[in-house]
């Protein structure tokens, strides 16, 4: 194989590796609640992934849940590609929920129009929100992680005062806005589980997004300036119009995805909105090799190993749901220990060659 | 005479990079000798004094000083069994004086406490005694090259070292730094110390040297007598075929300026002037080097020109129009190329393939950019085209890069920047770090550029380049152009004066072309 071959399937190799890794210290944890690793693996499987009939079907809630996993995902692979490490997903994702609970009820159009209208304006709001940190980096070098967590904050409290206040449907005990209209719903799939439009939205993003840093000219711009920025300068590719470029691509990427949660799942918005997908994206854009084909693969994984938790362990088998996400943080943690796995792949590889004596002459 | 050193058998593979850096190298210097360790980049020079110094493990072989083997894991071994290495780029800390830099880590205290004058006093001492004079109290940020250098020699010779390694002790200095250097490094000799000295400058071996190793392809292709052999052979060794060591070139066909600068000033990125108000100007079909020591503004010089960073004043002018302001994109559609210094950080982008590298410059235009998509067939054709015109071993289309030589590298580079036929070539530092052949491959390509017509500006701190392609030469000290001297009739001894700072003589002395 050759060496750029052999890199390829390291990207596959490492995460499955952490995957695995994961879930073996995870085991101890099991353990601890006394109950059989294999079964309560079995049950996280089932509960996460399972499928009884059509309407009965884990998986299909897992794509579900998947669905904003794989949009905040692509925004933070289209910004880290092009060199901007923005964490501002959450924010741009609170945004987009927003202006599509907002937009949902307040405005009246035909079906099918009205969502797409609503889905644009989310992305719309979300690309102004990545915007301003892009601007404040490229024109007077401010760094755009710390502009980000600012902004994060920012929105998580405005959207907060939104749902208290000017979108407040009734009085209750927990405020939450009016319902959207039926003009703006995205369509399920089957009963059962809100696998939607959304989805198939999604996975046509990341397709989207694949063709684009990859295949055209503005994308590749933007992978050169985030790969290397004085290269990108002698060459004379224009990094900073790329680097907003990308950051209004990653905003809108995670405006869609507040929006279709909106549209698809929830209907309405409610306090206590932020539940951090918008940070779930980061740890899936890593963990998928910051690529969108892995983005998508792990975001179902990242889904199914949840609910299987909160569905399987915690209601079949009493053990906290908790441990869903202690999973999910043991194998970031293997993901983000890289170096350790290149060198032990490479000196595994090196041993197999040696012990089956391919000492085959190697070009220089 | 006795073996001071001898490695035997020492093997290192790199399984990261699969290259076999040593193979089944043997190595020995006699005591008291100066012994010129020579070879091709990549040859495994480096490897070899790395494992004696202990930074790298060998996966087989044996170290003997004074004929007793030694196991040698880290620098601190080293240093307890008496070898000491220079550096080719030096570990000092800029605002430590020289005493300081000298008894770093083995300080002579009172309770506890430094005693400033006591250590100037050693370190005088020590000095003294090896014919080494220095200003124990002096800053290291304050003195020259040659003298940070010396610095490093005494550092080494205070711990002990009865075996000193120099790694490329002379790619920093001037031609008078570095006859001062082989005089120090003679003296060292006489006094019974062994010298191992790395260097691909062959006339330098013969200078220096007692006897000679030359490394080829990770293995010792044989180790003479200096007085036994000659250049060409040494050369022949280093690179397994004849190498052409001049450049051959006709008379100089100067046309119309193609590029000017005007009263140009320039800051470094720490904000600190480092061109001020230079002009001259380049014709086509002619080739003008800008020599100097590094870090005499040069790199700033040829930023500001290929418009990698902004003038401070002055103005530039391109093919008869202003480019003073123009984006590197403007500047490189008005026929601009520029090889870079640092090809590794900036003129190619090691995390991509070929393809994608090949194409940075014009990848909007038409042949490559098909309505904002790539066009991957014209690119994949592209970089065939390249790799076959400027024989570029190794690499394939759509293949990774970073794992090629630095000739290879650089043959990328090349291939990219006159592809296109442009009319003004900057070039600095073409050849750093290359072997003899891809530094004869290098040169020819840019006198070839010469003869179709382009002008080419060409920086290098290798004076021998300078003087082998230049039409003409203007000398760089202190971000000034300190004089202009023809390259036909100019001795080394005259441009190193002006390298050194010196005033050029009334009678050679040529204003700057306006």
């Amino acid at each position: 194989m050759t060496h750029d071959r052999l890199k390829q399937f390291d990207a596959f190799l490492i995460p499955i590796l952490a995957v695995i890794s994961g879930l073996l210290v995870s085991v101890v944890l099991v353990l601890l609640t006394k109950t059989s690793p294999i079964e309560a693996y079995r049950i996280l499987f089932v509960a996460g992934f399972g499928c009884n009939d059509l309407t009965h079907c884990a998986l299909f809630t897992t794509l579900e849940r998947a669905t904003p996993l794989i949009l905040t995902g692509l925004s933070a692979v289209v910004a880290f590609r092009s060199g901007m490490f923005s964490i501002g997903q959450e924010g741009q994702y609170l945004l987009g929920a927003v202006v599509a609970a907002w937009l949902g009820y307040a405005i009246q159009l035909p079906p099918v129009i009205h969502p797409i209208f609503i889905m644009t304006m989310s992305m719309l709001a979300g690309a102004a929100y990545g915007w301003v940190p892009g601007v404040l980096r490229v024109k007077l070098g401010v760094n755009e992680l710390l502009v980000t967590i600012v902004l994060n904050a920012i929105a998580v409290l405005f959207a907060e005062y939104m749902v208290q206040f000017p979108l407040r449907s009734d009085p209750g005990a927990t405020a939450h806005s009016p319902i959207i209209d039926l003009t703006a719903q995205l369509p399920t799939f089957l009963p059962g589980s809100k696998w939607g439009v959304g989805f198939i939205l999604a996975v046509l993003a990341a397709y989207i997004v694949y063709v684009y840093l990859w295949r055209s000219t503005p994308g590749y711009e933007q992978r050169m300036a985030g790969q290397s920025k004085r290269f990108a300068l002698f060459g004379g590719i224009p990094s900073d119009q790329a680097a907003i470029r990308a950051m209004l691509i990653s905003g809108a990427l995670a405006g869609l995805a507040g929006s279709i949660e909106i549209l698809g799942v929830h209907r309405r918005i409610m306090q206590a909105f932020s539940v951090g997908l918008g940070f779930d994206g980061l740890s899936v854009a890593i963990l998928g090799q910051t690529h969108p084909l892995g983005v998508v693969i792990v975001a179902i994984l990242f889904a199914g190993v949840r609910l299987g938790a909160q569905l399987g362990l915690q209601l079949e088998a009493q053990i906290p749901r908790e441990l869903g996400g202690t999973m999910i943080g043991l194998i970031i943690l293997f993901v983000a220990l890289r170096k350790f796995y290149e060198g032990n792949i490479e000196r595994t590889r090196n041993w197999l060659g040696r012990f089956f004596n391919r000492g085959q002459s190697r070009p220089e | 005479m006795a073996l001071a050193l001898e490695m035997t058998g020492i093997t290192k593979y790199f399984a990261s990079t699969d290259v076999k850096a040593n193979d089944k190298v043997d190595f020995a210097v006699e005591a008291g000798e100066v012994h010129a360790l020579v070879g091709e980049n990549g040859a495994g020079k480096t490897t070899l004094m790395s494992i004696l110094y202990g930074l790298v493990k060998p996966d087989s072989g044996e170290i003997k000083v004074d004929g007793k083997p030694v196991v040698i894991t880290r620098p601190d071994d080293a240093i307890r069994n008496g070898i000491g290495m220079v550096h080719q780029h030096f570990k000092l800390v800029p605002s430590f004086t020289v005493a300081q830099s000298i008894l770093l880590g083995m300080e002579p205290n009172r309770a506890g406490f430094l005693t400033p004058n006591e250590e100037n006093r050693a370190v005088a001492e020590l000095a003294e005694r090896h014919g080494l004079p220095v200003d124990p109290k002096a800053r290291i940020r304050d003195l020259p090259v040659g003298m940070q250098q010396r610095v490093e020699i005494l550092k080494v010779l205070e711990r002990n070292a009865r075996i000193l390694v120099l790694d490329e002790p002379t790619a920093v200095l001037t031609p008078q730094e570095v006859a001062e250097l082989m005089r120090v490094v003679r003296n060292l000799s006489k006094a019974g110390y062994t010298v191992v000295f790395i260097t691909h400058k062959l006339l330098e071996v013969v200078r220096v040297a007692d006897r000679v190793s030359v490394m080829r392809a990770g293995r010792n292709a044989g180790s003479k007598a200096v007085a036994e052999t000659t250049v060409p052979e040494l050369a022949r060794m280093m690179v397994g075929r004849e190498v052409l060591l001049k450049v051959n070139k006709a008379p100089r066909q100067a046309g119309e300026v193609v590029f000017a600068a005007d009263d140009v000033s320039v800051t470094d990125v720490r904000g600190f002037p480092a061109v001020t108000r230079v002009s001259f100007n380049v014709r086509a079909g002619e080739i003008l080097g800008i020599a100097g020591v590094s870090g005499n503004g040069q790199t700033e010089l040829v930023e500001a020109i290929t418009g990698m960073r902004a003038l401070d004043g002055g103005r530039l002018v391109i093919n008869t129009k202003d480019a003073t302001t123009l984006s590197v994109r403007e500047r490189r559609e008005r026929g601009l190329a520029h090889i870079p210094e640092d090809r590794i950080h900036v003129g190619l982008n090691l995390d991509t393939n070929l393809d994608e590298n090949l194409i940075v410059s014009r990848y909007r235009l038409g042949q490559f950019n098909r309505a904002g998509f790539l066009n991957r067939r014209s690119m994949r054709d592209f970089a065939a085209d390249v790799i076959k015109r400027f024989s570029v071993a190794a690499a394939v289309p759509g293949g990774g890069i970073s794992r090629l030589s630095g000739g290879n590298m650089q043959k990328i580079v090349i291939g990219r920047e006159l592809a296109g036929e442009p009319s003004f070539i900057v070039a600095n530092q073409p050849t750093r770090g290359l072997d003899v052949g891809s530094i004869e491959f290098v040169h020819r390509s840019l006198v070839e550029a010469r003869d179709r017509g382009a002008g080419i500006l060409l920086v290098s701190v290798e004076l021998e380049e300078i003087l082998a392609l230049s039409d003409r030469v203007l000398v760089m000290y202190r971000g000034q152009i300190q004089g202009e001297v023809d390259p036909a009739t100019a001795t080394e001894e005259q441009i190193g004066l002006l390298m050194a700072g010196a005033h050029p003589e009334p009678a050679s002395a040529a204003g700057p072309a306006a």
